[in-house]
């Protein structure tokens, strides 16, 4: 059998411009220094990452999203509670005018 | 000479005879956490316990946590007080409603002295990465060992005397792993036995509540406390809760199961030593105690699966920090503008790069080979650990395969020593099962504990049989200034 590594599986390879295409999705970026540490960093991680590929098997299964299986079939209560108040909704945010959170105009 | 070495339950009867007030307690906790050099704490909440203690009312016998004070981890909310998970970008936060967990403990009367701090947003387990720095462990006065991570501060002050107890949370072992480090209980529940509303969220599947104590008994007060249906938290479990330290002390299953794997990746012939004579003496106890394999490969691969799983779960439970509605707001020219540079200000450099493996794990071209290849992973891995548990009561291991290490510690990541030994207890949270890391031994002057596994909703087991591992070692109560 011939063992692909994990690099030769993925479509989208590991590279600056694919790193920072995955930053950018989180809405963040960072320097080229941070990058560069981060390559070195993937060459540990994809290595162990192949690991799991190792494992007989892994890909016959299922992938476990939770601990346990649980069903909860409750309706909860139809009771009327106390939500937040504006003040309290806005009392975090560091822009407030007019009891609205103000941001940079969508249409100029 | 204070008082908070002592236990909850030693505290409650000294409370209950008058020889110290609450009071009494809050001043020696507050002075000790403003006299700590263990960089143990966000927010020190001075003016917030003594109004807690002039709330107080009369002393209750039946309420074991009466006037007792407690530090919590600051990824808690806590209403009206600063909360900001050791991470810029949380800067000046401070929730309007308090967690299930915190609301629970100020209901029963203990009294809340500190957040605690954190690897930056419970994402690290060396205690180094918080925007506060390093926290130290109180077990070596140089500051070179760590503590651990990511419950690094609430650790720190149980092992200092400064509380008898604090609030954790544990993802991978963020609890108890630094328990092993600091000669202290650290307890994590199954998962959806204790509420997790108003805990700030790294990988919902993974994330416990969990507790750091300096016994079993007021480890099992403190579930008393904080167990059961919570309807705030959608994966919260409708399961009965058992009477835990009540119960503590019946006779509970005895049969003990370690992983030969496990051990044998460790090299610290001193800790082999140690765990080896409590073997001897849990059989001599009348424990059934069995070496069972485990497949090498499945373990292997448990830490890349959690690296990829808790980091892709990560990067969607913090789209939330986008700097709009809370913490750090950075000017920019459009709103997403606005986000992005908050988040890029805001994170710091290891953070971000945890969020690229996760966001690069869910690429959709390689979602497949990654993310969900470590998904099946974790099946195949619970599966085989259930299996154990089906003909055993507990799995039994050492906690770590060393003593808090050095800070500038640079561990081989592929050898089995680093993806076993050094990262086994994450089954637990992979399975959401029970488990409790208590002190076994000393090497070179600093602790090192032993860890003990069961069955979702086992708990009650578990303490029984940590509890007879306690009186084994004799090592209880343990705290740098004030040991027993």
């Amino acid at each position: 059998m011939i063992k692909l590594h994990i690099e030769e599986l993925l479509v989208k390879p590991v590279n600056k411009e694919v790193l920072k295409e995955a930053a950018n999705k989180l809405m963040f970026d960072m320097s080229d220094k941070e990058y560069e540490t981060l390559i070195e960093e993937f060459e540990i991680i994809t290595k162990q990452m192949e690991l799991i590929g190792e494992i007989p098997g892994v890909d016959d299964v299922e992938p476990m999203t939770f601990p346990f299986e649980v069903t909860n079939d409750y309706l909860r209560e139809d009771k009327p509670t106390e939500p937040l108040t504006r003040e309290e909704a806005l009392q975090n945010a560091s822009d407030v005018v007019d009891g609205q959170i103000r941001l940079p105009k969508v249409v100029r | 000479m204070g008082y908070l070495h002592l236990s909850i339950t030693e505290l409650h009867n000294l409370l209950k005879e008058g020889t110290v007030t609450p009071k009494q307690l809050v001043d020696e906790a507050i002075a000790k956490a403003k006299a700590d050099n263990n960089n143990c704490f966000e927010y020190i909440m001075e003016k917030e316990a003594y109004e807690f203690v002039d709330k107080l009312g009369d002393f209750d016998d039946s309420n074991p946590l009466w006037g007792i004070p407690f530090a919590i981890k600051d990824n808690y909310s806590t209403k009206d007080v600063p909360t900001c998970a050791s991470s810029n970008i949380l800067e000046g936060y401070v929730p309007v409603f308090s967690s299930t967990v915190y609301q629970r403990l100020i209901d029963r009367k203990a009294i809340p002295i500190g957040k605690t701090t954190l690897d930056e947003l419970a994402m690290g387990g060396t205690g180094t990465s918080g925007h506060k720095g390093k926290t130290y462990n109180p077990w070596d006065e140089t500051h070179k060992h760590q503590i651990g991570g990511s419950s690094c501060g609430s650790a720190s002050c149980v092992a200092a005397s400064i509380v008898p107890f604090s609030i954790g949370s544990d993802t991978g072992d963020s609890v108890r792993k630094p328990a092993s480090y600091g000669g202290l209980v650290g307890m994590k529940p199954t998962w959806g036995r204790i509420s997790r509303y108003g805990l700030l969220p790294f990988a919902a599947s993974l994330d416990h509540v969990g507790f750091f104590t300096r016994n079993v008994e007021d480890s099992a007060i403190l579930l008393d406390v904080l167990a059961g249906r919570d309807g705030k938290d959608f994966s919260s479990s409708f399961e009965p809760v058992d009477k835990y330290e009540e119960d503590l002390l019946k006779p509970r299953g005895k049969r003990i199961a370690v992983i030969k794997e496990i051990f044998d990746s460790i090299t610290n012939e001193e800790i082999k030593k140690t765990f080896i004579n409590t073997l001897n003496s849990l059989k001599n106890a009348g424990f059934t105690v069995d070496f069972v394999n485990f497949d090498v490969k499945l373990l292997r691969a448990v830490y890349p699966s959690y690296i990829v799983i808790s980091c892709a779960e990560a990067t969607s439970n913090n789209a939330n920090l986008d700097g709009i509605k809370f913490g750090l707001r950075e000017s920019g020219e459009t709103y997403q503008d606005v986000t992005k540079n908050t988040r890029t200000k805001g994170f710091s450099e290891l953070i971000k790069r945890r969020f690229v493996i996760g966001s690069f794990s869910l690429l959709r071209e390689n979602q497949d080979v990654l993310f969900r290849r470590a998904q099946k992973a974790r099946r195949l891995i619970v599966e085989e650990t259930n299996r154990i548990l089906k003909d055993y009561d507990a799995i039994y291991c050492p906690a770590s395969p060393t003593t808090a290490p050095l800070f500038e510690k640079h561990a081989d990541k592929l050898s089995n020593e680093y993806l076993i030994a050094d990262n086994w207890l994450t089954i637990a949270n992979f399975g959401g099962l029970p488990s409790i890391t208590l002190p076994i031994g000393f090497s070179d002057g600093l602790p090192f504990g032993g860890n003990l596994t069961s069955s979702p909703f086992k708990e009650k087991d578990l303490f029984a049989i940590a509890s007879c591992l306690e009186d084994i070692t004799g090592l209880k109560n343990l705290s740098k200034k004030g040991e027993e």
